[in-house]
């Protein structure tokens, strides 16, 4: 089993969310990059969906009492097994009692792990995902804490392996959102033509965000349904990218929907850093999507045809 | 007069925005209608009715552009009549510990306890929407004579159970939370919980009536 000697800031339990319950006021959750998620489990030939832990900021230990392959993907936080650096992008292969340990970095935020056939865990409303708000799902519903055990099938050593990820980018694609009509145009030129800098009250739930021209308006909606991705404006002119674990409805007005290739950039990202917005088309939108696939078919089709020759 | 609308939110979800402040009954009921109607015909991920407007989060984005269509269509051919809606009795102990605004609420209101009791338990409430937690039904109308305001300053822990108003909505907190609702009462009524297959009792459009226990004020 994998036994938690030091959780860090966050350190929980997601897959690629709940889906389904939103109408009930249930969040999605899931992993803040589903390609990290994907890559780590084609690296270990799991599942597609199979929950991995998401370690956020560093400053952990882990301690693996049964041998298993692993892999570490995600923002590089200086992981070490032992003594031994580790490269984010790559599975490695612990032996009973070996630990895993995170520092942390300046330029990254969000490191994930998992190993090979998953870690054991109930289903709730479909998914393996740690719902901290509401305290389900995961592992007893909360990120995890110092003494936490999490149980996984132990298994034979696999070679090293891995690959160069996708890089992470401060500048985010957007489509345009429902609302902007309603706003003046300076508003919708302003969100697009200056850097807006993430505020420290920025968690799972959104990213604040703030700049030295704040947009600020008085126009007010109807609550209506929003999404991670989406870009609410409240009144004080801050926009807030909701993330995974936000609300179901929302009541500010919604200016931009983050492109879902995108999405991923935010796990990276720490208070201070600087982000830009550009407006791209819903074809471009799709594009880098499918992208995306064919970079996880790539990785799929090298993993296999190395694994063959090897054994 | 609404001047209905559907555009789309991001890449694969779809909107249907019926553009105006508030809806009347038969409105209201035509989006139910429309959302039981959707759960069973539509291929999506999530169906989510806000206070105007139904979002339908699809799987596959190039259903997109069928779905704008279709979903004014359907506005237009359904009636308030094909929504049945199941309604709840919920037992409320008023007052007291169970409900610390109440009185304080009735001194604020130039109205007795009992009387704000009487008020907030004759109508039979409509589940407009749910968010803010999992099984948090937003419950329409509030008499306008106990229409007020959120608390100035949130309390940071409201138990479960709570029974409260804000403006001119209702509802009771499934889970314990932070709240700037206003506490009338408690139930012990279970609303939601994630380990059964069915996990709110509450669903878009319920009846939900409140009815108030001899232990409470009544």
């Amino acid at each position: 089993m994998l036994e938690v000697i030091k959780p860090g800031v966050q350190m929980c339990i997601q897959d690629l969310g709940r889906h389904g319950h939103r109408h009930l006021g249930v969040s999605q959750s899931g992993v803040m990059d589903p390609m990290a998620l994907h890559i780590a489990n084609l690296l270990l030939d799991n599942a597609p969906n199979t929950a991995v832990l998401e370690i956020t900021v560093g400053l952990a230990q882990l301690k693996f009492t049964t041998a298993t392959n692993f892999a570490l993907t995600g923002g590089d936080l200086n992981a070490r097994l032992d003594d031994t650096p580790l490269t984010p992008g790559w599975r490695y292969f612990s032996k009973p009692g070996q630990i895993l340990s995170f520092a942390s970095s300046s330029d990254a935020l969000r490191a994930y792990l998992s190993v090979e056939g998953g870690f054991t865990l109930n289903t709730v409303l479909g998914s393996h995902s740690t719902d901290v708000q509401a305290g389900f799902g995961g592992f007893d519903g909360s990120a995890l804490a110092a003494g936490d055990q999490l149980h996984y099938e132990s298994c034979v050593a696999k070679s090293s392996a891995g690959a160069l990820q996708p890089p992470y980018h401060k500048q985010i694609r957007i489509l345009p959102g429902p609302h902007c009509e309603r706003l003046s145009l300076t508003t919708q030129q302003l969100l697009c033509t200056q850097q807006w800098q993430v505020s420290p009250d920025s968690n799972r739930m959104g990213m604040r965000l703030s700049a030295s021209e704040p947009v600020t308006h008085q126009v007010s909606i109807n609550s209506q349904a929003v999404l991670p991705g989406t870009v609410q404006l409240p009144p004080n002119g801050a926009p807030i990218v909701l993330l995974n674990d936000c609300q179901t409805t929302g009541g500010y007005p919604m200016v931009a929907q983050v492109i879902a290739a995108d999405l991923r950039h935010f796990a990276q990202l720490s208070a201070g850093d600087m982000i830009n917005f550009t407006l791209v088309t819903p074809a471009r939108a799709y594009q880098e999507t499918q992208q995306q696939q064919y970079h996880l078919n790539q990785l799929r089709f090298a993993l296999t045809h190395r694994d063959r020759s090897i054994s | 007069m609404t001047q209905e609308q559907t555009y789309l939110l991001g890449e694969q979800a779809v909107v249907l925005d019926l553009n105006c402040a508030r809806l009347d009954n038969e409105q209201q009921n035509r989006l139910f209608a429309l959302h039981r109607h959707l759960q069973k015909q539509a291929r999506y991920t999530d169906i989510v009715v806000g206070k105007t407007s139904l979002t339908l989060v699809l799987q596959d984005h190039t259903q997109c552009a069928k779905w704008q269509e279709a979903l004014l269509t359907l506005w237009q051919s359904l009636s308030a009549e094909d929504f049945q809606p199941t309604t709840h009795t919920i037992p409320v102990i008023y007052g007291g510990e169970a409900g610390p605004d109440l009185a304080p609420l009735a001194e604020q209101l130039n109205l007795s306890p009992k009387d704000i009791v009487e008020l907030h338990s004759s109508p039979t409430y409509q589940v407009k929407f749910l968010g803010f937690l999992p099984g948090f039904a937003y419950l329409g109308s509030v008499p306008e004579q106990l229409q007020v305001a959120r608390l100035n300053s949130p309390r940071t822990h409201v138990p479960a159970g709570s029974v409260a108003i804000a403006e001119d909505l209702s509802a009771i907190y499934p889970s314990a939370s932070p709240g700037g609702w206003r506490l009338l009462g408690h139930s012990t009524t279970r609303l939601f919980d994630a380990n059964v297959q069915s996990p709110s009792l509450f669903q878009p459009g319920d009846n939900v009536k409140f009815v108030p226990q001899k232990e409470g004020l009544c």
